[in-house]
């Protein structure tokens, strides 16, 4: 009980110095912390929009020719033989354009599937399965995945399975350009697949989404099977992977010189849009620091002279526990237990009542409009900034204290007669 | 040569501010021997506190010595100076020094604590001994200023130490209480055959001590005649 009242002292002018001092800290943790909330919010946009939109990718893509393309959505009419692309994609031109980055090459084809007594329209992408894991996401449901090396496997959908009526171990023909068919083996069907940088896709299809960036449907095979199908190397789409984000402005300009007699194929990058996040959320981070910074530096000089006074009162207790006979260590331990414990609870109470009161969602449509709105988020950066303010405050409300008990001698404490 | 229970010998000490230097003590020797009852006066600013804070180990001398009980005192770490002074040391203030947010009780209970050594019928036995048995739970807003020196007096002898100092302890205090107080402290001490350095300004605590010496200027320049021994050296 002694050391509590020695800690907390008593009920009087100094406890509501300290009550003042801790409710300040609070309001100036809760600004801080919802500050540094939305600050976190728009950095984690920032980092799903690297994640998702992946800016060092650029996609190249050929113009989809629909003049050619018409095909029945029903009906009891022959397979047609191949999908046309014009102009398509020379391999050999896109690597050297593309220099040392990563070229991601593609065939997106598409034909009708004999099921039952009717067609059915599928999209067959042939994809090189080791770097496209890198770049999209497939989940299996069951069986496994494409492996380098394959040929005549395929893994689909598990919508398209249904369609087409086939499962793990099943097969179905699928016509080459030469006329014939080959016969694909299903060696996995896929729960869930995200194909980055879609292809065009304008003809219905099982489970396709045709406005997504994303392809969550089809039959993958590897490219080399695909060339069989399509009978040629020609790429309907590719994607090249910068080395750095920052590269992709030349890669870009690179790119559009190789291909700029071909008027159908197209270069497109998302690395403008996220310069244009980046500066958003750099501007929110400005904004909100100094905010934060503004608050921490009124507030928070104003709490740490309260606490000041409330030390120099300590610092007699101090030098009296010393002349008493306490260690030194003993003899502090309640000032800085105190200041330690107001610090944190101000810091806590101020950092739920930010959590409590800042919207799910933030939004400055005029400032963000590209980053979009961000979801506050407290996290450990957000915890470890609180935790520093509130030991900076009981530092900064201690130091002069400390400096002199330093710089003079215990003794001259003992004489003072107050603040 | 037995050394004296305290001895303080050619000890000075100056104090350095931004703007001015003050020589606080010059040279100053003194030997006490244990039991005895020394009077230290002189006017302010002589180095009398000085003198008491060095022996308590609570300042350090910029040079000379500081024996207690055959303990350097000046050259004590701050945990064993800590340990000297709850074991040897008893300490009263002009000013009290009081926590203000603790019981009489409590207060006088400060000193065990320091030596880990709690004891509350120890507390309660030297409050009843300064006659404040029934205001031990009164926080010291409640007590006068005369009944606060006499709890102040009870908590220096909470750990029964060899050696007592009191600077000015009727500073604040009227006649009556002053009068009181110092009973108090200087029989409590004697009764105990305890050694008590006082710092003071009546004459009337010079008939009962047993060495008096006058402090001037931060030097002792004078042995009065009522003193009984020649324990009193200056340099001058």
């Amino acid at each position: 009980m002694i050391w509590v009242k020695l800690t907390f002292g008593g009920f009087g002018r100094r406890f509501v110095e300290a009550l003042a001092a801790a409710i300040v800290l609070a309001a100036t943790s809760a600004t801080v912390a919802a500050s540094l909330m939305v600050v976190e919010g728009a950095r984690n946009t920032l980092m799903r929009a690297i994640h998702r939109d992946r800016p060092d990718v650029v996609e190249v893509k050929s113009r989809f020719n629909r003049a050619l393309f018409e095909t029945p959505r029903s009906g009891n009419l022959p397979p047609l033989t191949i999908p046309v692309y014009e102009p398509l994609i020379d391999p050999a031109e896109l690597e050297a354009a593309a220099g040392d980055n990563q070229v991601v090459k593609r065939q997106s084809l598409f034909r009708n599937v004999v099921s039952g007594d009717s067609f059915l329209n599928i999209y067959i992408f042939g994809i090189d399965p080791d770097v496209e894991r890198d770049l999209s996401s497939f989940s299996l449901a069951r069986g496994r995945f494409l492996q380098k090396g394959d040929r005549a496997v395929t893994v689909l959908d598990q919508v398209s399975a249904r369609a087409i009526g086939v499962d793990v171990g099943g097969s179905f023909p699928v016509r080459k350009a030469d006329g014939t068919d080959l016969q694909l083996t299903v060696v996995g069907i896929l729960d869930k697949l995200e194909l980055r940088g879609a292809p065009p896709r304008t003809a219905e299809a099982p489970s396709l989404r045709p406005d997504s960036t994303f392809v969550s449907s089809g039959a993958f095979v590897n490219i080399q099977t695909s060339e069989d199908i399509f009978g040629r190397e020609s790429l309907t789409d590719a994607l090249v992977v910068a080395r750095n984000a920052s590269d992709v402005p030349d890669l870009v300009a690179k790119l559009q010189e190789a291909f700029r007699l071909e008027p159908g194929i197209f270069v497109t990058e998302r690395y403008s849009q996220y310069q244009r996040k980046v500066r958003d959320f750099v501007l929110t981070m400005t904004l909100f620091s100094a905010v934060g910074i503004a608050t921490l530096l009124l507030a928070g000089s104003f709490a740490a002279n309260l606490l000041h006074d409330i030390y120099i009162e300590r610092r007699r207790q101090y030098a009296t526990l010393i002349a008493l006979g306490f260690r030194p260590a003993m003899g502090i331990a309640p000032a800085v237990v105190f200041g330690l414990v107001l610090g944190f609870a101000a810091v806590a109470i101020g950092a739920l009542a930010a959590r409590a009161f800042v919207p799910r969602t933030f939004a400055m449509p005029s400032l963000m409009a590209d980053l979009g709105p961000t979801e506050p988020t407290i996290d450990w950066v957000v915890a470890c900034s609180l935790v520093a303010i509130a030991i900076v405050a009981m530092s900064a409300g201690v130091a002069s204290t400390l400096v002199r008990l330093l710089r003079e001698p215990v003794a001259a404490s003992l004489s003072e007669t107050g603040p | 040569m037995t050394q004296a229970f305290v001895s303080v010998r050619s000890v000075s000490k100056t104090y350095r501010s931004d703007c001015a230097t003050i020589g606080a003590l010059r040279e100053v020797s003194l030997e006490v021997e244990k039991g005895e009852f020394v009077r230290l006066s002189g006017p302010s600013g002589s180095g009398k506190t000085t003198l008491l804070n060095l022996i308590a180990g609570l300042d350090r001398p910029d040079q000379g010595e500081v024996f207690v009980a055959g303990i350097d005192v000046a050259r004590l770490s701050g945990s064993r100076g800590s340990r000297y002074r709850a074991e040897q040391v008893g300490m009263v203030f002009q000013s009290y020094n009081l926590i203000p947010q603790l019981t009489a009780l409590e207060n006088v209970l400060l000193p065990m604590i320091a030596l880990g050594r709690t004891n509350r019928d120890r507390a309660r036995e030297v409050l009843d001994l300064v006659g404040l048995a029934d205001r031990s739970n009164h926080n010291p807003s409640q007590l006068s200023g005369g009944e606060q020196q006499r709890v102040a007096i009870a908590r220096a002898l909470a750990n029964d130490p060899a050696l007592v100092l009191a600077d000015e302890p009727t500073g604040n205090l009227d006649e009556q209480s002053a009068e009181l107080v110092m009973g108090l402290l200087t029989s409590a001490v004697r009764e105990r055959g305890r050694t008590l350095l006082l710092v003071t300004h009546e004459r009337e605590t010079a008939q009962t001590a047993d060495k008096c010496l006058e402090l001037r200027g931060g030097v002792a320049i004078s042995v009065p005649e009522m003193s009984s021994s020649d324990g009193l050296r200056s340099s001058r």
